[in-house]
């Protein structure tokens, strides 16, 4: 009796010094992500970095958005993925959101949250705009067509989003989307530096975006001087 | 579970020559705590949606079932524990009021570590585990209260009354981690499909008020029954 009450208490033991002894949070080890050193990051720094691709696509208001030269001089998080997510997407936006709003306003403007849409054909801009205003009303979110959010993530090494085929239940049409999962971190210099998966953490996003924000203060407006040599 | 501690209960009911109807009650108020623990919709929320739930879970299964299964025990059923020595001498140590309470308060901080709830509620196994800590954990933390063997002559409603007072304090730890935390602790909330109208550190701080106040509200609903009886045994 007293044998059998034992062994389970000493699994648990033994199972809770293996967890203590674990190490939870993902590590980087790599370059200098433009500044941060990089085994200060939590997330996966890119090395090389990749270049910010030059896309247009549309925003929640109708507008053309330039990639590239609307987040210019921003860090910037983009993620690709679809408001009918059960679980991966609004968890990303609302850890996000979380840190953000915890943030002092001067690290807080310097960082931009650009959400692209894998399923267009149910989310529209209206859409879009309440799922995102959810989280945090400066969120931006673009629509493109299929072939122009494909040509988009593959610039950036991401797979194409899958519509997974519908299944008979209570929501008759109602389908999934396959997506890449993590949300890249552009620099202010415009070079995706960091990948952070789905599992990042809140504690682990307070903990990188000040240092992506520090690593690169505002792009200086050319004065006299630099503009003369 | 609950068909093995029915069938348990039967058997001892049948053995003891029968059982009053309010132990009958308690042993079946305790049953029905557990069940609505451990099964749907508590049982799922709690293994993987929302950290709030999960301290309902706990309350229900280490603060609300165990005195009440144990108040279920027929008189006849300590009677013949207490005949058996060498079981009530390995019972005297570990049931002692101090040991208890430490048992106890240890085996809930470990049952809320962040990594050991994270490492083990992934899994059916681990999150079984925790249920049985937690059982364990009230049963060894009601004993000195509600059993009658090994009898504690000291340990009279003076006593009692102050060690739960005590137990009201000692979970302020818990409490004050989980509300005061800023940051979400628990991966397993943090990372799970949102409920729309509470975040997860909204919820973070509801599971640490409801450890205070529900747990309170158990602790304090005993002391005052436990005032009650003492209050009794005085006048009659």
């Amino acid at each position: 009796m007293h044998r059998t009450c034992r062994v389970p208490l000493a699994a648990v033991a033994l199972a809770a010094v293996a967890l203590a002894c674990s190490d939870g949070a993902s590590r980087s080890a790599g370059p200098d992500p433009g500044g941060a050193p990089a085994t200060e990051l939590r997330g996966t720094v890119l090395d090389p970095p990749w270049e910010k691709p030059d896309v247009t696509l549309t925003d929640t208001d109708g507008r053309p958005f330039a990639f590239r030269t609307e987040t210019e001089g921003f860090v910037t998080l983009l993620f690709f993925g679809y408001t009918h997510c059960p679980d991966v997407c609004p968890i990303h936006m609302a850890n996000i959101a979380a840190v953000l709003g915890d943030l002092p306003y001067a690290v807080r403007e310097r960082i931009r949250v650009v959400f692209v849409t894998t399923d267009p054909e149910r989310d529209t801009p209206e859409r879009m705009r309440e799922w995102l205003d959810r989280f945090d009303r400066s969120f931006v979110g673009l629509r493109g067509s299929e072939p122009q959010v494909d040509a988009f993530q593959a610039a950036l090494r991401l797979p194409s989003a899958v519509r997974q085929p519908s299944r008979p239940g209570p929501l008759p049409g109602a389908y999934a989307v396959g997506h890449a999962a993590q949300v890249l971190a552009f620099s202010a210099d415009g070079r995706a530096r960091v990948v952070y998966p789905f599992g990042t953490r809140q504690e682990d996003w307070a903990h990188d975006l000040p240092r992506l924000v520090e690593a690169h203060p505002w792009p200086v407006e050319p004065g006299p001087e630099t503009a003369a040599r | 579970m609950v068909a093995l501690l029915v069938a348990a209960y039967v058997h001892l009911a049948r053995r003891s020559g029968g059982v009053p109807a309010g132990k009958v009650g308690a042993f079946a108020a305790g049953v029905a705590c557990l069940w609505v623990a451990l099964d749907w919709p508590v049982g799922a929320l709690a293994a993987g949606y929302l950290a709030s739930v999960h301290m309902v879970q706990f309350l229900l299964v280490a603060l609300v079932a165990p005195p009440l299964l144990l108040l279920a025990v027929p008189d006849a059923a300590w009677e013949r524990l207490a005949k058996r020595r060498a079981l009530v001498r390995a019972l005297e140590p570990a049931t002692r009021p101090l040991v208890a309470a430490i048992v106890f308060n240890a085996l809930v901080w470990l049952t809320h570590w962040p990594r050991l709830v994270d490492g083990l509620m992934g899994y059916q196994a681990g999150s079984f585990a925790i249920d049985m800590l937690w059982i364990l954990a009230g049963l060894v933390f009601w004993w000195p209260v509600v059993a009658r063997v090994p009898e504690r002559q000291r340990f009279g409603y003076p006593l009692k009354i102050a060690y739960l007072i005590f137990a009201t304090v000692a979970n302020t730890g818990v409490f004050i981690y989980l509300t005061f935390t800023h940051l979400p602790v628990y991966a397993t909330y943090e990372l799970a499909p949102p409920i729309p109208w509470i975040s997860a550190r909204e919820d973070q701080q509801v599971a640490g008020l409801l450890m205070k106040m529900g747990g309170g509200v158990v602790l304090w609903t005993a002391i005052g029954a436990l005032f009650v009886r003492w209050f009794q045994a005085e006048e009659g």
